[in-house]
């Protein structure tokens, strides 16, 4: 035997310790079930994470000796955890804020760039208090409240809380025209006042003469000067505000997808990457250049069809042989069922969607098919 | 290394001593469990993502899961993770027969677990609470709840993997502490297996809150 086997690392838990961890983990595994019916709202999560990090620390700590044994095991163990946070924190992190990525640039026709339409905006007018009003229904009452008092439904979770537009004190940027124009373009940093710049410009001129109109004192005057500071020029009839406005891009994409679906299933103009130009139609040739580079490898040179294509993925390997390119087929019948087939591909079949292509390419491309007549 | 006499082992020829041996062994143990940690991790990681993205739809589809079932769960791997403690302090301090009985415990412990999950599994197979395309059930509505199941199984699942080893290297070190070869001297395979098989209890404190719970 060895002379020096009973050393101070050889620790045994003694029976009653371990009786004594497992009725308390047994113990806390009631509480957490029990607390879980209470619906405490976000806080049901972190009293079960609470209770869960107890019970994992007791087994760790005593069940797997970490509190008896040599610290470096600890911090190997604990160092993990310490991954596994990080990797859990700044994944989400990314996923969680990616709206605050914000595109510059007019996305449509009606971007908020384009600039206002209305004569000398920064001046209240009744038309522009009502329509403000109107506004401020749609947008600001679930913190401001309906009557602009700060005590929307959603205020009472806010810290610090919507503004009271009745008090006259205390507006983080002053009452001032420019200075409310200023708060909805950019917001308030630090607080839950977003920033407002996905509203058409003369919106935005709209809510600011209501904002102001809730007030029984008067609005303090600007000068040119001030306006200037927030953008707006005022020896131009419209105030010269053709600033190019940022919104966040998943606004942006939710816009694209639910206010215009043609956007996605027709080429339109605007749908290009910024400095892209289109190749001018009629191209000596082009929609047999595009059909050689993009088409040919799976529907042949000619549109004949009956090549094999390797399926991957799902279950089983799996090959496919194209169908020829017929008039009969439906993506064939017409420049519009063509583009759609093309742009979004056919979902469950190989064929791949191809938004690149510009309407003058599509028309371009089905010309060059259709002339190859296929039976 | 190791002799029909109780417990007595001698320690490999490139460690100074058997204590040498026994503290390297553990700290390999402990290094091996931080890989379990990171592989588990990437699964707890999917969960905090989707749970972010789709609260509603985890909060709907967590409601299909039977609570009580996962509660039974947690008390029968709590219980086994004690004897399994207790296998250990009895191997220590030389008392062969506990040893034994508290190891038989923990296995019969173990088979409990998966017993409950086979009934909780058929249970969902039945009711077409399955992942991705094979999903068919009609009650829960939401297109995405498909995605609660994957997390669903693959979390569970790879845990009841982890449980079928365990069981694996609780039965191994069983055997040969019936042939006598653990004592007071020596239980390293005792010791390791047990941080195994507490780990995968640890595994379960998260996964049974998570999944059953709070969803």
């Amino acid at each position: 035997m060895e002379p020096h086997t009973e050393k101070h690392h050889h620790h045994i838990l003694p029976t009653k310790v371990a009786l004594g961890i497992g009725g308390t983990l047994l113990f806390l595994t009631f509480v957490t079930v029990w607390i879980a019916g209470f619906d405490l709202g976000p806080l049901n999560f972190t009293v079960a994470m609470i209770v869960a990090t107890i019970k994992a620390l007791l087994v760790a700590l005593f069940f797997m000796n970490l509190y008896y044994d040599r610290k470096e095991n600890a911090v190997i163990f604990a160092a993990s955890f310490l991954f596994l946070i990080i990797f859990i924190v700044l994944t989400a992190t990314d996923l969680f804020f990616r709206g605050d990525v914000y595109v510059k640039g007019p996305l449509m026709a009606a971007a908020p760039s384009s600039g206002s339409k209305l004569k000398k905006p920064w001046i209240a007018t009744p038309e522009l208090v009502a329509k403000g009003k109107q506004l401020f229904q749609q947008q600001c009452v679930s913190c401001h409240g309906v009557e602009g008092k700060g005590d929307g439904p959603a205020a009472s979770a806010l810290n610090p809380r919507p503004r009271n537009f009745h008090v006259s004190e205390g507006w983080k940027n002053g009452r001032k025209v420019s200075m409310i124009f200023k708060t909805l373009k950019e917001g308030i940093p630090g607080s839950s006042m977003a920033s407002y710049a996905t509203l058409h410009i003369d919106d935005r001129w709209a809510l600011v003469h209501y904002v102001g109109s809730l007030n029984s004192d008067s609005v303090p005057v600007d000068s040119a000067d001030d306006f200037k500071k927030v953008g707006v020029d005022i020896t131009q009839e419209s105030g010269g505000a053709t600033e190019v406005a940022t919104i966040p891009l998943d606004f942006a994409m939710e816009r694209v997808a639910v206010e215009e679906p043609k956007v996605i299933t027709q080429a339109h103009e605007y749908t290009f990457a910024e400095g892209y130009v289109p190749r001018p139609e009629g191209t000596a040739g082009m929609g047999s250049q595009i059909y050689q580079v993009s088409c040919a490898q799976c529907h042949g040179d000619k549109a004949q069809g009956g090549v094999k294509v390797k399926k991957l993925g799902g279950f089983t390997h799996a090959y496919v042989t194209t169908l020829p390119l017929s008039s009969e087929r439906e993506g064939m019948k017409s420049q519009d069922a063509f583009n759609q087939v093309v742009i979004q591909g056919l979902p469950g079949h190989l064929m791949p969607g191809n938004g690149q292509l510009s309407s003058a390419e599509l028309r371009e491309l089905y010309q060059f098919i259709r002339s190859v007549n296929v039976k | 290394m190791s002799n029909l006499e109780t417990g007595v082992h001698h320690h490999a020829h490139h460690f100074a001593s058997a204590d040498d041996e026994f503290e390297a062994s553990k700290q390999g143990m402990w290094i091996f469990l931080v890989t379990e940690v990171l592989m588990f991790g990437g699964l707890f990681v999917a969960y905090g993502i989707f749970r972010g993205l789709y609260p509603e739809m985890f909060h709907a589809a967590h409601k299909f899961l039977a609570v009580k079932m996962g509660a039974l769960n947690t008390v029968v791997l709590i219980s086994s993770s004690l004897t399994m403690a207790l296998a250990v302090s009895s191997t220590q301090k030389g008392d062969r027969k506990k040893a034994v009985l508290f190891l038989i415990t923990t296995f019969v412990l173990a088979c409990c677990f998966l017993v409950v999950k086979y009934f909780e599994y058929s249970h969902k197979f039945h009711d077409g609470l399955l992942p991705g395309q094979f999903f068919h059930n009609e009650e829960l509505k939401d297109p995405k709840a498909p995605l609660f199941f994957s997390l669903y199984f693959m979390m569970t699942g790879l845990h009841g993997v982890h449980v079928l080893i365990g069981m694996g290297v609780i039965a191994w070190v069983l055997r040969r502490t019936v042939k006598g070869e653990f004592g007071p001297q020596f239980y390293t395979p005792v010791e390791l297996v047990g941080f195994y098989w507490h780990f995968v209890d640890l595994v379960w404190i998260y996964l049974f809150p998570l999944l059953y719970l709070v969803g």
